[in-house]
């Protein structure tokens, strides 16, 4: 086993790995940009080296720093993470070259599954279903000749893209000249790379993906699937296991899992990855494309199976086999994640960097979070607002999403917006207690949800709060109020002794 | 005391009869005793007939924030024998003020001042954390004042350009 592990991320997941890595008893190495210096991971790690400015090309994105961090610490091994440099395969060919070992899959798997084009040709040659599509880069007449072929609405996508950057959906061939110029100057933008591929645009569909890991002695198993369907900007925000559909339908998880593993198994794959499907009204499922890393949404995967699949990662890249066949695999319960953002939900999920003054984490039975914040710190600007990861499990769904309630009327971020009561509005909707998901529902939630007015009561409490806390404020800080007389003065001490 | 409060815009009017602990107030109509602690620095503990609110305020510049059990409120309170200093968003008839919708980082000034601008021309972009976010005129005019520098750092409501 590794003595020393470096993690080339930040955040959230660098916490969680240096959590398991500590469990296991194994030195950590943090790495951190200018705006990072006080991070949570920086200092939990047992060392910390700096390598630049708080741009991540400048910092996170630097194969040649961070490879020279790992050689000056002694590192054998380097955890990326997700985003950065995980799904880099120049990354992991320079560490294999370095003779670091990459905790994920080959360069060689990541070069077969990164590109998503050639993921899908991966996929078909593996008997994966997949969305009619045309499987390269291809020109706008092209893309005509598809439309004209399949009918729309189609969906414009980046070759080298993820995170929806670079996608557009078309409802007509008038629209098409437009939004393909949008879609490339977008992802050249994004990825550095203007290539659109099209596929034909399911409606409706559902987004579950699979968990498979394996080891690099050809043992692989799937560890079942998680419905990811709640959505904004085509970025997950909460994600659930098992699949309220394939509660319904069990045998799905089945085929899904023995689709995912062909797939990865045709790319060669080893160490943990997500094969991710869309699932159209008729349960039909399409191969989308996998993920060769760590998901951010892995902690619910790890609560109904109960195994770490950071620790596993680490056995499998040092060499170990798989611990478990898959009819030893188990699932129990279900679990919910909801992933906390900075961001005002109310303004279009733009986000929120700032200070945060106030922080009362939720706590209790069946609670589990992944964060990387605490009081008196600053979200830095400069990276995903991700602020943390709100997991729960219960023995089944109603009772997890009632637990979610919980712990979220439990949370309290103060200094900057979250979205942490709009996803308490989410999980109370009726629609979501029934498990009729799809990617499209917090747009349709907007569009049919009106603000319920506030109880008179509660409009009360909020007044006295205000007013009293505006008394009992120093003239200073108090731009409402001009001034600062000497009667105000004493009537904020008298307040609230 | 008398507060004028806005509470999402709506105007109310408060009045302070005793202070706390053992508060009683005015609102809406109604005289309401309440028993007041503040638990935690800005966080209000407000029982009223036995029922128990937590009241969690915030100071933004553009008002308060009082988020009650999940709920969000936006409250400006003011004395209303006190003479008010104009906001930082207020401005003339007719002028338009852009304000930045999140804390971030000028990336492109797109307008100079004295540019005849139309509406919806994009004027500045404004990035946090990846997103990038283009603030058009709400109005066709010229553009009055610029203040905003490619580069700079702005807080979340500050006025970046007037528009008239």
């Amino acid at each position: 086993m590794f003595r020393k592990v470096l993690i080339a991320n930040r955040g959230e997941i660098a916490v969680r790995v240096i959590r398991t890595l500590r469990e296991m008893g194994i030195g950590t190495v943090a790495v951190f940009s200018d705006a990072d210096r006080t991070s949570l991971h920086v200092r939990m790690a047992d060392e910390a080296e700096h390598i630049g400015p708080s741009a991540s090309s400048e910092s996170y994105l630097r194969i040649d720093k961070i490879l020279a961090v790992a050689k000056k610490h002694g590192a054998e091994a380097i955890h990326p993470g997700y985003g950065f440099l995980s799904e880099n395969a120049d990354f992991a060919a320079a560490c294999e070259d370095a003779g670091i070992v990459f905790i994920g899959p080959s360069s060689d798997s990541i070069r077969r599954m990164g590109s998503k084009t050639a993921a899908r040709q991966t996929a078909i040659a593996a008997g994966a279903p997949v969305v009619p599509g045309i499987d390269h880069g291809a020109t706008v007449d092209e893309v005509r000749q598809f439309g004209r072929e399949h009918g729309y609405p189609i969906l414009l996508k980046a070759v080298a893209g993820g995170g929806g950057k670079g996608m557009r959906r078309v409802d007509a061939e008038a629209e098409l000249d437009g939004a393909f110029r949008d879609a490339s100057s977008e992802a050249e933008r994004a990825f550095r790379s203007a290539e659109i591929y099209v596929e034909k645009l399911v409606e409706r569909p559902r987004h579950i993906e699979i968990q498979v890991l394996g080891d690099r002695h050809g043992n692989m198993v799937h560890l079942g699937e998680r419905e990811c369907s709640i959505q904004r900007r085509h970025q997950k925000v909460i994600e659930e296991s098992p699949s309220p559909l394939i509660a319904q339908h069990p045998e799905m998880r089945h085929e899904m899992g023995a689709a995912a593993v062909r797939a990865a198994q045709a790319a060669g794959y080893y160490n943990a990855g997500t094969v991710e499907f869309l699932v159209d009204q008729d349960r039909r499922f399409y191969f989308l494309e996998m993920n060769t890393r760590l998901q951010v949404e892995h902690p619910i995967t790890e609560l109904v199976t109960g195994l770490d699949l950071v620790r596993l990662q680490v056995e499998i890249a040092a060499g170990g086999r798989l611990p478990f066949a898959q009819s030893d695999v188990k699932w129990t319960g279900s679990a919910i994640e909801c992933r906390i953002y900075a961001e005002d939900p109310y303004n279009n999920f733009l986000p929120f960097p700032g200070k945060l003054t106030r922080l009362t984490r939720p706590l209790g039975p069946g609670i589990r979070l992944d964060g990387c914040v605490y009081e008196g710190w600053t979200v830095p600007m400069e990276y995903d607002p991700l602020l943390a990861k709100l997991a729960v499990w219960t023995g089944s769904r109603g009772e997890s999403v009632d637990r979610m309630v919980r712990a979220l009327r439990e949370y309290d971020v103060g200094g900057i917006r979250t979205n942490i009561g709009f996803f308490r509005q989410i999980l109370e909707d009726p629609e979501f207690r029934a498990g009729n998901l799809h990617t499209g529902f917090i747009e349709e939630f907007f569009a049919r949800t009106k603000p319920v007015a506030a109880p008179e009561e509660l409009r009360a409490v909020a007044a006295l709060a205000a007013a009293l806390h505006t008394m009992k404020r120093t003239p200073s800080t108090a731009p409402a109020v001009a001034g600062g007389s000497s009667w105000v003065e004493a009537g904020r001490s008298e307040l609230l002794r | 005391m008398k507060l004028d409060l806005k509470i999402d815009g709506a105007a109310e009017q408060i009045e302070i009869l005793a202070p706390g602990p053992s508060c009683r107030f005015r609102f809406g109509g109604a005289e309401m005793a309440a028993d007041v602690e503040m638990a935690e620095p800005g966080v209000y503990s407000i029982l009223i007939d036995g029922r128990s609110y937590e009241a969690r305020v915030e100071e933004t510049p553009a008002a308060l924030v009082v988020v009650i059990d999940g709920r969000r409120f936006e409250i400006e309170a003011r004395d209303p024998r006190r003479l008010v200093r104009k906001g930082a968003g207020s401005v003339a008839d007719g002028v338009q003020a852009i304000a930045a919708p999140m804390p971030g980082k000028i990336v492109r000034v797109l307008a100079a001042v004295g540019d005849e601008v139309a509406v919806g021309q994009g004027l500045l972009v404004v990035e946090a954390m990846k997103m990038q976010n283009e603030m058009k005129s709400p109005r066709a005019g010229k553009v009055l004042s610029l203040s905003a520098k490619e580069g700079a750092t702005v807080t979340a409501g500050e006025v970046l350009a007037t528009i008239g």
